[in-house]
């Protein structure tokens, strides 16, 4: 009797599983645990899903070449996947990405950061669904400003005075004035952006389709960087740094500033794992003088493959990570931004994370990078560029400014036949 | 046709049809598209035919040429070392010692390992923090750790050290099969003329295994002009394009900038560098061959 209903029960098992429909999700491996849990939870609520989860590499570059190269082979195999903020316009034009209004009307689209909806809209569709905003933030030191009677910079060659002060007065061994990224990869792109709008510059000329770094106000900014940033108030490593090693930099106590995303507060202040720990303030980054402060915006987002068998289905998925309940959980549990615009006010949120009040003003007010189906091929020349003049303390900003605006000329001009249509 | 011909021609049939399906068309498909303006991000720009457009492109665009500079550099220094390593195991694995069988399978398990996996390998051994590599270097004084992958002179340095390591077995390995075919006699004749090992070496086995030398390097040449998996595991081509070689951009600009057309004007650049390399060997491969052929 006893086999046959194990027998049975297996039997049930199996017709129940493959009753359950398989939603295939294309993510990076989460390191904190949230992912897990919600998934387990998604699916108890929902029965009749799985998702399955193919990780994907860690660095964004990568991710976007394999997610690129899944789109290419038109693989039914991937529902849902995560989004950089800088890929909707590309993977819409391309005609990869599913537009969402449908299933994402613009109500629901006002309950999110507006920079981080405008980042997912592309000739007047939207296709991602914001999970995760950041925003480019300047962390400082409070116990050195308060030492030095200083407040939070709020012009950049305030912060290499600021920085300068502190140096000359503490005389610690090691100690520099400010940590960043400046190693040639996408974050390079954003923190020279940040320094560029700041002086009222652009990385180009979005109505004339036309480079714009060989403008005085966007030199005059890398050149700042190179001869400032760099090289006063920086080690020359800060040109090989990516977020991890700029971020260790300061939790060492070893900079004074420090620019990185929201994620780095929590770090910096867990005793465990950084000596700075209840010695940080956060702050909008500063801007020049007649300029706006401009923090990069970043963040991840969800999408639906136009080449999904089940949108229906995926959109489930999609709807129950980025709703206010799970938001809620995903910000109390990570500390990390999440993209709805409540969550910055809830008081359980705030009384854990006091910092979201201030990260919320940075967020709304973050700039995205300009949407463009060629933003890749864009970002290649500017990296290339930025690297280049902030690297050697002799180079021919405005001959290499030149090369990069004719470089990206020739890419912009592609997209003049959409306007001409 | 006789009918041993018409036998051999159905025992080749499956080999030229599957090179002409999976090597003869996609190179040629490769050409064909390398004459298309083709964007994937901006398909309503449709495939239109440009001519030589790419490659007058290519011939000017100053990342190209750098990356060109680059692969030229990985090819001299991995091919030239991978045939001196690979002539130094050969002469060893050459000389009977005990457990000699087990030595020369040993040495070609480098060799037998998936490129990608090894590349991980060498990627956690160069690693910045708890890489082999530095503690080997520096032990426990962690804040001397160098990233050599991360530095824009020692990335490229690492990554022609992986290749020799992986592929040396093979130089090896035809090498060996030069040395065995070497008599014997020559040997005792030069012990009775009272030759040194070196003069045994420079005058008796250098030049008798030439030929195999020579082959060892076209291989070698060839195959490092194709390099891709060492750079895409180990560097994606950075820091500061210091490891982008051209096969590398290549891809890059197909698969992430979605350049179709010039993606393969650069592939076909690549194709066409290995087969003017392919023919200079074999010449020379050829003549030295013949050379030999007379002085018998």
């Amino acid at each position: 009797m006893r086999p046959l209903l194990a027998l049975l029960l297996l039997a049930l098992a199996v017709s129940h599983s493959a009753r359950a429909a398989e939603i295939r999700f294309v993510t990076w491996r989460e390191t904190q645990g949230f992912m897990e849990h919600l998934i387990r939870d998604f699916e108890a609520e929902n029965p009749d899903l799985k998702i399955v989860r193919d990780i994907g590499p860690h660095s964004s570059t990568e991710f976007h070449d394999l997610v690129a190269q899944k789109f290419k082979n038109h693989d039914r195999e991937m529902d849902v996947f995560f989004m950089d903020v800088i890929w909707p316009a590309e993977f819409a034009s391309a005609g990869w990405a599913l537009p969402l209004d449908r299933f994402f009307p613009a109500a629901e689209q006002k309950e999110f950061l507006p920079a981080a909806i405008r980042a997912n809209r592309y000739s007047g569709a939207i296709y991602g669904v914001p999970l995760f905003v950041d925003a480019g933030l300047l962390y400082y030191r409070s116990d050195l400003l308060r030492r030095y009677g200083l407040k939070p910079p709020r012009t950049w060659p305030e912060l290499v005075e600021q920085a300068k002060t502190i140096i000359a007065g503490e005389k610690t061994p090691g100690l520099v004035g400010f940590s960043g990224q400046f190693k040639q990869y996408e974050g390079l792109v954003c923190n020279m952006m940040e320094y560029i709008l700041s002086n009222n510059g652009a990385l180009w000329d979005e109505a004339r389709l036309a480079g714009s770094l060989s403008s005085g106000a966007a030199e005059e900014a890398v050149r700042f960087v190179r001869d400032r940033i760099v090289g006063e108030i920086s080690q020359r490593g800060v040109l090989a740094y990516q977020e991890p090693e700029s971020l260790a930099l300061f939790t060492e106590g070893r900079a004074v500033f420090h620019r990185n995303w929201p994620y780095a507060w929590e770090e910096a202040n867990d005793a465990q794992k950084s000596k700075v720990a209840g010695k940080v303030g956060m702050t909008p980054l500063p801007a020049f003088l007649g300029g706006k402060s401009a923090g990069a915006l970043g963040g991840w987002q969800l999408g639906i493959s136009r080449f999904s068998r089940r949108p229906e289905l995926a959109w489930r998925f999609i709807a129950f990570m980025t709703r206010e309940e799970t938001q809620k959980r995903i910000a109390l549990w990570t500390g990390r931004g999440v993209a709805r615009e409540k969550i910055y006010r809830d008081a359980e949120v705030l009384a854990k994370y006091p910092q979201f009040r201030t990260q919320f003003e940075i967020s709304t007010a973050a700039v995205p990078r300009p949407p463009t189906p060629v933003y890749v091929p864009l970002s290649n020349i500017m990296q290339r560029y930025f690297s280049a003049a902030v690297s050697a303390r002799d180079s021919d900003i405005d001959r290499l400014a030149r090369h990069a605006d004719r470089d990206m000329d020739r890419v912009l001009d592609l997209l003049r036949g959409r306007a001409a249509r | 046709m006789k009918r041993s011909e018409r036998a051999a021609l159905w025992f080749v049939l499956p080999s030229v049809f599957l090179v002409g399906l999976f090597s003869i068309y996609p190179i040629l498909e490769s050409a064909r598209l390398s004459f298309y303006r083709m964007i994937l991000m901006l398909p309503w720009l449709g495939d239109k035919y440009v001519g030589l457009e790419n490659y007058r492109d290519l011939a000017t665009d100053p990342v190209a040429l750098d990356s060109l500079a680059v692969t030229l550099v990985f090819v001299g220094a991995s091919a030239a070392l991978e045939v001196l390593v690979g002539l130094g195991m050969a002469l060893l694995l050459n000389e009977s010692f005990r457990c000699r069988g087990l030595a020369r399978a040993a040495v070609l398990v480098p060799w037998a390992i998936p490129t990608v996996v090894s590349s991980q390998m060498w990627r956690y051994i160069f690693n910045d923090r708890y890489g082999l590599f530095n503690f080997l270097l520096f032990g426990r004084a962690t804040e001397r750790y160098l990233a050599p992958l991360a530095d824009a002179r020692l990335a490229p340095a690492a990554i022609i050290f992986a290749d020799v390591w992986k592929t040396s077995s093979f130089a090896a390995l035809i090498i060996l099969a030069g040395l065995q075919t070497i008599p014997d006699e020559l040997y005792e004749a030069a012990d009775v003329d009272g030759a040194t090992a070196w003069q045994k070496f420079r005058r008796v086995t250098l030049p008798l295994v030439k030929p195999a030398l020579l082959l060892a390097l076209l291989f070698r040449t060839i195959d490092s002009f194709k390099v891709f998996d060492l750079v895409f595991v180990m560097t994606q081509g950075g820091p500061a394009d210091a490891t982008n070689v051209l096969q590398f951009y290549g891809y890059k600009k197909i698969f992430a900038e979605g350049m179709i057309g010039y993606g393969s004007a650069i592939a076909v650049g690549v194709f066409c560098f290995s087969l003017v390399l392919s023919f200079l060997y074999i010449r020379l491969i050829g003549a030295s061959v013949l050379e030999k052929g007379a002085a018998r």
